[in-house]
């Protein structure tokens, strides 16, 4: 890991009213509000967006099913604050999928967070686990909604081969005698 | 509409579209070479937005012209060109790049908010479209021009050398064009002098908690936008390049 490298941020988008965030990856940025700016610029381009969230990666505490099942990973953390917060909980169920957002529970430190998400919300099995304090989210404000998500619904994604220029081309180089670098 | 207001309002609508076209092209010029990735896709992001603001300027043009927006484009001279200079001055460092694209993203901000209620239905209704586009413009440069004013010594020392740089060639986004009084009576366009203000407004107070010194001795640049520096036909000839070389290709 480069020394010269921005901290880095986890970026998490919700698609539509009504439905949980989702993971859907990171950005290098030197404070928050610029790691939001750049996941919006990043990850809203062709998924449908309501809602970001960006978070800085080293207050992630992150554990798989299998990490979770070991002994030792629990005591790492004396409390040094008796004060209860709040969590943010996200699971991957699948392989395949992503992490999602599942809901919040209160603790005194990551682990507590963790191990009480793990009682709770047990309605599916988990692959892996991410919780991190609700306070260290910056999220995009419902106002800048218009501003920050609908232009990119006006700038459909087209393949490079949707531009049919290469008959053309051909055709200038042949006339014009361009030299035979492409163009 | 009578014929005066008809000639002036063309002559806005092209002025408009090639101040979006020329910064645009100045903008993607950072394509693949931006100092940070997140920041290469974000800029030619907005040279994206810049591009389709033309694009709509220049139909807004070809509406009441009948000319064709890719002739214009492609086939014009620069002595054509009614853009500003500000915006055909070579891209500089990335502190350059952002402050000229701040110091246009105020004005942007600034006019269209007027122009949304103008009296030309087309630009009204065009106007609330560009200006989403153009806050979140705003924001993305303020974000980082504050960034660059109070960051590191070098950052701080490139900014306000692009701002000594670059504070004349503002007073040209302010000069009104021959005929702006027959628009701004009808109600199409707002006065150019009561923009100046609004947008200074904003950006005066900005820079100043930047960090940054607005020069207070300088040589306004307030020509008429037919003249231009040596840097807009260099800029021509590398983007007229390709349609010149065959003029009845069909692409």
């Amino acid at each position: 890991m480069s020394d010269t490298q921005w901290p880095r941020f986890e970026v998490f988008l919700q698609a539509a009213e009504g439905e949980p965030h989702q993971y859907v990856g990171s950005v290098h940025a030197p404070d928050a509000e610029m790691a939001l700016l750049n996941a919006r610029d990043v990850f809203v381009r062709r998924p449908h967006c309501v809602s970001l969230w960006v978070v800085p990666a080293d207050h992630i505490l992150a554990k798989t099913a299998q990490e979770l099942a070991e002994k030792g990973w629990e005591e790492v953390e004396t409390p040094t604050q008796t004060q209860t917060a709040s969590y943010c909980v996200f699971q991957k169920r699948e392989h395949r999928g992503t992490l999602i957002y599942v809901g919040i529970v209160n603790a005194q430190t990551p682990a507590q967070a963790l191990r009480r998400a793990v009682e709770l919300f047990t309605k599916h099995p988990s692959l892996v686990w991410w919780v991190f304090p609700v306070r260290l989210v910056t999220q995009s404000n419902i106002e800048e909604r218009e501003s920050l998500f609908e232009p990119a619904l006006d700038k459909p994604y087209k393949q490079p081969t949707y531009y049919r220029t290469s008959a053309q081309i051909h055709q200038i180089k042949l006339t014009k005698r361009l030299p035979e670098e492409s163009l | 509409m009578n014929s005066r207001v008809k000639k002036a309002l063309i002559q806005t609508l092209l002025a408009m579209a090639d101040d979006e076209l020329i910064l645009a092209h100045r903008d993607s010029e950072w394509t693949g070479h931006a100092p940070i990735l997140e920041e290469d896709i974000a800029f030619a992001n907005i040279a994206q937005d810049e591009m389709g603001h033309a694009i709509i300027w220049y139909s807004l043009y070809a509406d009441l012209t009948g000319e064709n927006p890719d002739s214009l484009v492609f086939f014009r001279e620069a002595a054509a060109y009614r853009n500003i200079q500000l915006v055909e001055l070579p891209k500089g460092d990335w502190a350059f790049s952002m402050l000229r694209q701040y110091l246009f993203d105020a004005a942007e901000m600034v006019r269209l908010e007027q122009l949304v209620q103008s009296q030309y239905p087309p630009l009204a209704h065009v106007a609330a479209k560009i200006r989403k586009e153009e806050m979140y413009h705003y924001r993305h440069t303020s974000t980082w021009i504050r960034r660059l004013g109070l960051g590191t010594e070098e950052s701080h020392r490139r900014t306000q050398k692009a701002l000594d740089t670059l504070w004349p060639y503002t007073f040209q986004l302010f000069t009104p064009l021959p005929n702006e009084p027959f628009l701004s009576e009808a109600g199409i366009v707002p006065e150019s002098a009561q923009l100046h203000a609004t947008w200074a407004k904003v950006v005066l107070p900005f820079l100043k908690g930047s960090g940054l010194i607005v020069p207070e001795t300088c040589t306004p640049i307030i020509v008429q936008r037919d003249q231009h520096t040596e840097h807009l036909s260099s800029l021509l000839l590398e983007m007229q390049e390709v349609a010149r070389s065959d003029p009845q290709a069909q692409w």
